[in-house]
């Protein structure tokens, strides 16, 4: 054995200061700049929490978060929520399962899948929880914590079981993820209004989530039709794909709201949710077909020919073959989709109806808060919403990206 | 042991053209380089062999800056790399070198590629640089190629434009970074050839490589690498026949 | 080998009949879909009385458009083109904004500076996970209107007159002799176009460095500097006037434009810095290291190795990011800047026919699009590095 030596010892912040603050003149300078800028930025964020008075959203929460729901039916709400946050800790627990074992295969070693402490977990999702404490905090009675605690428990729980859970009987926890989310779905609409009174934050996870579930087969089926032999099939594809990729969304909306009436039997008069969710699955498809279309063009040319050599149906190939790989790829851009129509819910307000950012001007229309320039509150809580909603997911998409191997030969 | 071989082998070449003294290079806390000491004289031909991850590369890109040795000294042609930039480039002027990925730029064509340092490094017009550039590719045998994109080339045209493009610059010494292992086995010999012909032509050069047909015709010296050590140095001859420790006898019977 | 029966194979399974019969199938379930759609949109607007031509767009549109002369009197044709206009000025002065910010960002974030890197990175996940039509919402309810009333407007610097109404902003005007002027500056520019071209030919003879970009600017910059001396004030700085009630001079914009304009350059920006960041970390090390073994210095082994590449990556999703900031102006429904989407929204509340008046609004934006993809489908199909 040759003789150690260590390696050359560096002081570590004094090294680091050096190498990344003050480097060389210019870079000095801007240090100073940009410190200053974050100091004044600093402080004014404090400036405004301590002076800024927010009873405006303390009284009008429900408002915020639920819109016109009933509110002798908030039970409702949060049987739902229990549900969806069961569903959550279930999907949660089956990708790190799916990780798990990917890895047990290949042999790569996944940071992060259990390591490193229960800490990441506060780490990964810090938005999530911001946004909760201060939802929490603004409540008057104990109950919406009690509902929060009980469905952080159950996510948990859930997250726990999906993990634990014997791999040869995991289609059963998949069979349960649509029976948990329909049941969930069911208890908010058997109200005896169905959707049409929905409202808040409520309305646009709602139409986020419903939108993308309906879009998402349509979306599939015009993929397949885009990447079709037959050129009839193809440019009907091709041509819905590409026009309503080059039309804003709110025309379609302002389509469903005041032309979808005129395309129907004079008979059926849909709600105006109903209408923006036909506008917004309509509009959704063509992005989801593009991002199918990606996934489709990953698959390497080889499976199609080996499926064929071995002499399945076209069909099975694109059922067994194809697809199952092609979406594996696609989860990424999915949640990118995911997150994009998660901010465009916000255009049905430009439509009249009344989403969160729509209770913000609704709550600043109230006589009590009128005319006082209250935007600057409630806003910035709706931008949290949405913020802490975006920035986790698109995080989480990239790590989901990093552990299922996705982009990896 | 090592040393004295050392001193028998720049006895034969008159002034050193590369000399190491005392390298360590570290990754975090992983050691790459460990006490390297050695010279190259002018016009030899060193190979370098050894398992992978036992540092050769480190060792060549160390000698060019493309990595910083963290303590020791190295100097080329009598300039001492520091952190002093001016040194840096004059270093980097004088060495050439070819990289397994080839790393041709693709948005440029093979005699854009070639030409783009001597104009832009050493000012030269372009006239000047374009016969140059020529005479280089006629020299790697693919002057038909000079209006092609990197793209359109096979691996081993891609790595003789790289050597051409090294040459341009009129190098005093060429460093190969494994320059075969990323080619077919059908082009190998194409571009040892090229390298050969430029031994012949008494050009200093370091070669990594896992060619034990190249090491044995070309080299001067062979020196054996693993863990970030220099284990043994020899001719040729004596190393193949009778290698002296026992890493490199086992290295060699695992691979020959 | 046996002889092949040359029958045709029963028609169920004849790949050509299938090929053929599925593609009659969709087009006739496409042919009734549109059908009934089309049956009972005549059928509704028949009965609703509601015309279905397109002769509602030489109607009176009936409503004034603020910031513009547009009268109440004028067709919904005239309503239309000033919505379209106004779309542009929100694209034409947006976009070379949006790009420079985006590419400042996007460089920062690349910074070996922490606190820059830092900056850059709250700036680019700050804006890009929130909503667009919120930046917009706030930038109008929580900046814009809540600077003083349009009767007593403030004078920040002196050179800016604002209020919630309308923001005025110093503008250039020319003078008599201005003609002269501008004429002197652009036989410059040409003059620098020659030496530009000197510069180049130099290089490729010496070898001596070019400079071309410091001669150029340098001749127009000269120029100008001289004539702009020796002429009297040929261009003048108007800087808007506060009289009384009455602004004059300068350029001015309407509060909700700048709100628009505003929140949508700063969220597009952050995509752009971010496509910026992923382009050139895009493009392999290896570049770069056979750059810097060749002896390149740190500027030529961007302007030579790195940028050239990166832009190649980087230039189809900005695109894309441009045709989004277009499509995105239609928010601008959200705080009643008059751009085409509004105006078409208006004359649907006016009475006019909203399949045709939306099916229209869509065919802008369409044709818009359309072009733009075209001419980046032709630019691509040049720039795409070659390969066998």
């Amino acid at each position: 054995m040759a003789t150690l030596t260590a390696a050359p010892v560096r002081p570590p912040l004094v090294a680091w200061v050096r190498r990344h603050l003050l480097s060389g003149p210019l870079n000095t300078l801007l240090t100073l700049v940009f410190g200053a800028v974050f100091v004044a930025a600093g402080m004014a964020v404090v400036r405004f929490l301590a002076n800024s008075d927010f009873t405006i959203l303390r009284v009008n929460l429900a408002l915020f978060m639920v819109g016109g729901f009933r509110r002798d039916e908030l039970w409702r709400i949060a049987v739902a929520a229990w549900l969806l946050s069961l569903m959550g800790g279930l999907v949660g627990g089956l990708v790190a399962a799916a990780a798990a074992a990917r890895a047990r295969q290949t042999g790569v070693v996944v940071t992060g899948a259990t390591g490193r402490g229960r800490w990441s977990v506060l780490r990964r999702f810090w938005p999530f929880g911001l946004f909760l404490v201060i939802c929490l905090s603004l409540t008057e009675t104990i109950q919406p914590t009690l509902v929060t605690v009980l469905g952080i428990g159950l996510a948990v729980g859930g997250y726990w079981l999906a993990r634990r859970w014997p791999a040869s009987w995991r289609r059963f926890l998949y069979l349960a993820l649509p029976i948990l989310g329909l049941a969930a779905y069911g208890v908010m609409a058997s109200s005896g209004l169905g959707w049409s009174r929905w409202g808040g934050f409520h309305l646009n996870l709602f139409l986020t989530g419903a939108g993308l579930l309906l879009a998402f087969p349509f979306g599939i089926l015009l993929a397949l039709g885009r990447r079709s032999s037959l050129p009839v099939v193809k440019g009907i594809a091709v041509g819905y794909i590409e026009v309503i990729r080059g039309v804003p969304l709110i025309t379609l909306l302002l389509m469903g709201v005041f032309a979808l009436g005129f395309f129907l039997p004079s008979n059926l008069r849909p709600s105006d949710v109903t209408r923006v969710l036909v506008a917004i699955t309509l509009f959704e498809a063509a992005y989801i077909a593009e991002v199918v279309r990606g996934g489709l063009q990953a698959v390497p040319s080889g499976q199609t020919e080996a499926a064929q050599a071995l002499g399945l149906s076209p069909w099975k190939i694109t059922r067994l073959i194809v697809l199952p790989q092609a979406l594996r790829a696609t989860i990424p851009a999915m949640v990118g989709q995911f997150i994009s129509l998660f901010k465009d819910t916000t255009l049905v307000a430009a439509v009249g109806l009344g989403d969160v950012l729509a209770a913000s001007s609704f709550a600043n229309s109230q006589p009590a808060f009128n005319a006082q320039g209250l935007a600057r509150i409630t806003l910035p809580f709706v931008a949290l919403a949405f913020w802490a909603g975006s920035y986790t997911m698109s995080r989480e998409a990239k790590r989901l990206e990093r552990r299922l191997g996705v982009g990896e030969r | 042991m090592i040393s004295s071989d050392f001193t028998d082998a720049t006895r034969t070449k008159n002034e050193p053209m590369i000399v190491l003294e005392h390298v360590d290079k570290f990754f975090g806390s992983f050691q790459a380089l460990q006490d390297i000491t050695m010279s190259v004289g002018r016009q030899e031909v060193v190979v370098v062999i050894g398992p992978s991850g036992s540092g050769k590369s480190t060792l060549i890109r160390c000698i060019n800056r493309l990595e910083k040795h963290d303590r020791g000294r190295v100097v080329v042609d009598g300039i001492e790399l520091t952190d002093d930039l001016r040194k840096i480039q004059e270093v980097r002027r004088e060495t050439g070198m070819v990289f397994q990925q080839f790393n041709l730029f693709p948005h440029l064509s093979v005699l854009d590629n070639v030409t783009l340092a001597p104009r832009q490094v050493r000012r030269m017009p372009r006239d000047q640089a374009e016969e140059l550039g020529k005479a280089m590719l006629a020299r790697v045998r693919i002057p038909e190629q000079a209006h092609k994109y990197p793209g359109q080339l096979s691996g081993g045209q891609q790595q003789r434009v790289a050597i051409a493009r090294s040459l341009a610059m009129q190098p005093k010494v060429m460093l190969f970074d494994e320059p075969t292992s990323a080619l077919d086995p059908e082009m190998i010999k194409e571009v040892l050839e090229a390298m050969e012909e430029l031994a012949t032509s008494g050009m200093t050069m370091i070669v990594v490589t896992h060619e034990m047909g190249f090491a044995r015709a070309v080299a001067d010296r062979v020196v054996f690498m693993a863990e970030g050590q220099i284990v043994e140095v020899g001719s040729p001859e004596h190393f193949f026949s009778s290698p002296q420790e026992p890493r490199t006898k086992l290295f060699l019977s695992q691979i020959l | 080998m046996e002889n092949q029966p040359r029958t045709r194979p029963s028609f169920w399974r004849d790949v050509r009949v299938i090929r053929l019969v599925l593609q009659v199938v969709a087009v006739a379930a496409l042919a009734t879909a549109l059908y009934i759609l089309w049956f009972n949109l005549t059928n509704n607007l028949r009965r609703q009385g509601i015309r279905t031509d397109f002769s509602f767009l030489d109607q009176p549109f009936g409503v004034r458009i603020a910031g513009s002369d547009f009268r109440p009197g004028s067709s919904v044709r005239d309503a239309f083109w000033n919505g379209i206009r106004n779309t542009a000025a929100l694209a034409v002065v947006g976009l070379p904004i949006l790009t420079v910010l985006g590419v400042v960002v996007g460089i920062g974030r690349l910074s070996r500076n922490w606190l820059v890197a830092r900056a850059a990175s709250l700036y680019v996940e700050g804006l890009r996970n929130l909503p667009p039509l919120l930046l917009i919402v706030f930038a109008f309810q929580a900046v814009i209107l809540r600077l003083p009333p349009a009767r007593s407007p403030i004078t920040p610097f002196g050179w800016l007159v604002v209020s919630n109404l309308e923001i005025h902003v110093p503008g250039l005007t020319l003078q008599p002799g201005g003609g002269q002027f501008l004429a002197t500056v652009a036989a410059a520019v040409l003059a620098a176009a020659v030496v530009w071209w000197w510069r180049t030919r130099r290089q490729d003879r010496t070898g001596q460095p070019h400079h071309r970009w410091l001669w150029g600017l340098g001749i127009v910059a000269g120029t100008a500097l001289v004539a702009y001396l020796l002429g009297e004030d040929p261009v003048t700085v108007s800087r808007p006037q506060l009289e009384g009630r009455v602004i004059s001079g300068g350029f001015s914009g309407l509060g909700a434009y700048f709100a628009v304009l505003g929140a949508l350059v700063l969220y597009t920006s952050s995509h752009v810095a971010e496509i910026v960041r992923g382009s050139i970390q895009a493009v392999p090390r290896g570049q770069t290291e056979a750059a810097e073994a060749l002896a390149l210095s740190g500027f030529q082994r961007l302007r030579f190795v790195v940028l050239p590449q990166a832009a190649r990556i980087a230039l189809p999703p900005i695109i894309n990011q441009y045709l989004n900031y277009v499509k995105n102006t239609s928010l601008a429904i959200a705080v009643g800047f008059a751009e085409v989407t509004l105006i078409a929204f208006q004359a649907i509340g006016n009475g006019q026919p909203a399949p045709q008046v939306i099916l229209l609004l869509m065919a802008a934006y369409l044709t818009f699009s359309l072009v733009i993809s075209a001419l980046v489908n032709v630019y691509n199909r040049r720039l795409r590095l070659v390969t066998r």
